[in-house]
């Protein structure tokens, strides 16, 4: 096991989405609450959108973690493009019944008319934009018979092409967006995710000019930055093992190596 | 693992880069300044020639100011030699020999305008003459008033220089042509009774001294025109100079009376004060 600081803060930034990894910030922690008083209503869809990056799986994985104790919460990370077998997936997930051979909607209407309960289960649907035009149309007939309520998220151009639609613009009670962080917001999220993995070391090294020049290349894309940050401590790490660190800052990250990092994970162009 | 050496080239090769933009507007700001700090400099060194120049200038104005334009043809005339402007300097020299110093001709430059204005009036004006002549036998007034050119080149030219030539040749002309010209020009009054040229011979001999002569010349020319200020200044300083000075004083009221006549009214004022006698 390796004890370097360096390594540790570099596997903190690794393009994992896991709602244990989920940092509380004060913005993003008012969208989650009014994303999960939203469920409590009785709406038939709920919008998430944003660039890609913005926290949208995470948002999602969050609220699974969160809810799959008092309700059921279906989440479906990777979309199901094959119209049968989004069905029989759901049909096996929500309402427990195995199907062999096609299922149509009509054969998967009469499954959920069939196994009605109080308890409307709330699915999740991550990356919208990649089912079909025909399947979003089935899954709006769905969520009108108030039998399933979906959660589903899009990146932010498909979604103002999804909004435009008619059927959508009527079914679609409440719409989140989810921005990119602030510099502000973007230090604490370093910080509080390095500090959640004790790497309190490093976590100081960041100082707010090092932070304006991440946040300046990544425009605040918690993606971009895990991305950037995982390079960076990369090349820390690497300088550690060639017996470098001398040649370079270590009380605070260098703007060097933010540039150097920048450019090995294509943020920048040499 | 990550190659360092690859790394650090790359990112040195992106400083570089990303300073160009820095660079050349530095640089194109720097090249800015400079044109404009010429350009500055230009300007400011054309604004002290121009304030330098102005001093030579006023002299040169003055110079041509002076002297009457006819004078200077008559000289091209009695010469028979194209003047040019070394002649001319090499004459304003030679008198430069005979003038006291330097910086009195300063002075005198500067004041000898004001000054000698209203005499210059009364003893130079020749309406007629100036109009008409412009034969060889002009020469001798026409020498005699360069006096003012002297003084002003005087002044001028600050560079000794040799004696020339030129100078015997307009003593020479000064000489010669009094008493033949004069004779000439009674000639040349009998054919065309030009009041002009009686007016020039009672000039000639007042300035020669034969105050009745110039009376008489002065009388006939008063005769053929009455209205000629400079002869009838003529008429009253011979009748002066004849001891005839109340005579001079009547003729010279009445003549103001009907003239208003300024050189007249400082003439008989002279008279009168015993300025001029």
């Amino acid at each position: 096991m390796n004890n370097s600081i360096f390594i540790n803060s570099k596997n903190v930034f690794l393009d994992i989405v896991n709602a244990k990894d989920y940092i509380q910030l004060d913005r993003v922690s008012t969208i989650y609450q009014s994303l999960k008083d939203s469920i409590k209503k009785p709406l038939k869809m709920i919008l998430l959108y944003g660039k890609p990056g913005t926290g949208k799986s995470m948002f999602l994985n969050k609220l699974h973690t969160d809810l799959s104790s008092s309700i059921n919460v279906y989440l479906y990370q990777t979309p199901i493009l094959d119209e049968s077998e989004f069905y029989k997936t759901l049909a096996q997930d929500i309402f427990h019944t195995k199907y062999a051979g096609e299922l149509n909607f009509t054969q998967f209407m009469k499954i959920v008319e069939n196994n009605k309960s109080d308890e409307i289960p709330v699915v999740l649907l991550d990356e919208a934009q990649l089912y079909s035009e025909n399947l979003m149309e089935k899954i709006r007939l769905l969520s009108d018979t108030r039998t399933v309520k979906f959660v589903i998220t899009l990146h932010k151009t498909e979604k103002e092409d999804l909004i435009a639609k008619e059927h959508f613009q009527t079914r679609i009670w409440e719409s989140i967006e989810l921005e990119n962080a602030s510099t502000g917001e973007l230090k604490i999220y370093i910080q509080k995710k390095l500090m959640k993995a004790n790497c309190f070391d490093t976590a100081n090294m960041f100082t707010s000019k090092s932070v304006n020049k991440i946040h300046k290349i990544t425009n605040g894309n918690y993606r971009d930055t895990n991305k950037l940050l995982y390079t960076l401590f990369d090349i820390y790490a690497t300088y550690e093992q060639n017996q470098q660190l001398g040649k370079i800052k270590t009380d605070q990250i260098s703007i060097k190596v933010v540039e150097m990092a920048a450019l090995h994970s294509g943020l920048i162009n040499d | 693992m990550i190659n360092l050496i690859e790394l650090e080239s790359r990112w040195l090769k992106y400083k570089i880069k990303s300073y160009i933009p820095h660079l050349s507007i530095f640089i194109s700001l720097i090249v800015i300044l400079v044109l404009i700090v010429s350009f500055m400099n230009q300007y400011t060194k054309n604004d002290t020639n121009d304030i330098v120049k102005p001093a030579p200038n006023i002299e040169t104005v003055v110079i041509i100011k002076k002297p009457e334009p006819k004078k200077s043809i008559v000289v091209t005339k009695v010469l028979d030699t194209p003047v040019t402007s070394t002649q001319i300097d090499k004459e304003e020299r030679s008198v430069n020999r005979v003038t006291p110093s330097r910086k009195y001709a300063e002075k005198t430059l500067k004041l000898s305008p004001s000054l000698d204005f209203m005499k210059k009036m009364q003893n130079s004006v020749q309406p007629y003459y100036m109009n008409e002549h412009t034969n060889s036998n002009d020469i001798l007034p026409v020498v005699k008033k360069e006096k003012p050119i002297k003084k002003v080149v005087k002044k001028e030219k600050k560079v000794e220089l040799k004696p020339t030539t030129n100078t015997t040749h307009r003593i020479n002309i000064q000489r010669q042509n009094t008493q033949h010209d004069i004779a000439d020009i009674v000639k040349r009054f009998k054919t065309n009774n030009n009041p002009a040229l009686s007016l020039f011979v009672a000039k000639k001999y007042y300035e020669l001294g034969n105050y009745q002569q110039a009376y008489n010349y002065a009388l006939i020319t008063n005769k053929i025109n009455k209205d000629i200020e400079v002869s009838w200044i003529i008429f009253s300083k011979s009748l002066v100079k004849l001891g005839e000075k109340n005579k001079a004083i009547s003729i010279l009221s009445k003549y103001i009376e009907q003239s208003h006549s300024s050189s007249a009214q400082i003439l008989l004022d002279d008279i009168r004060t015993g300025k001029f006698q």
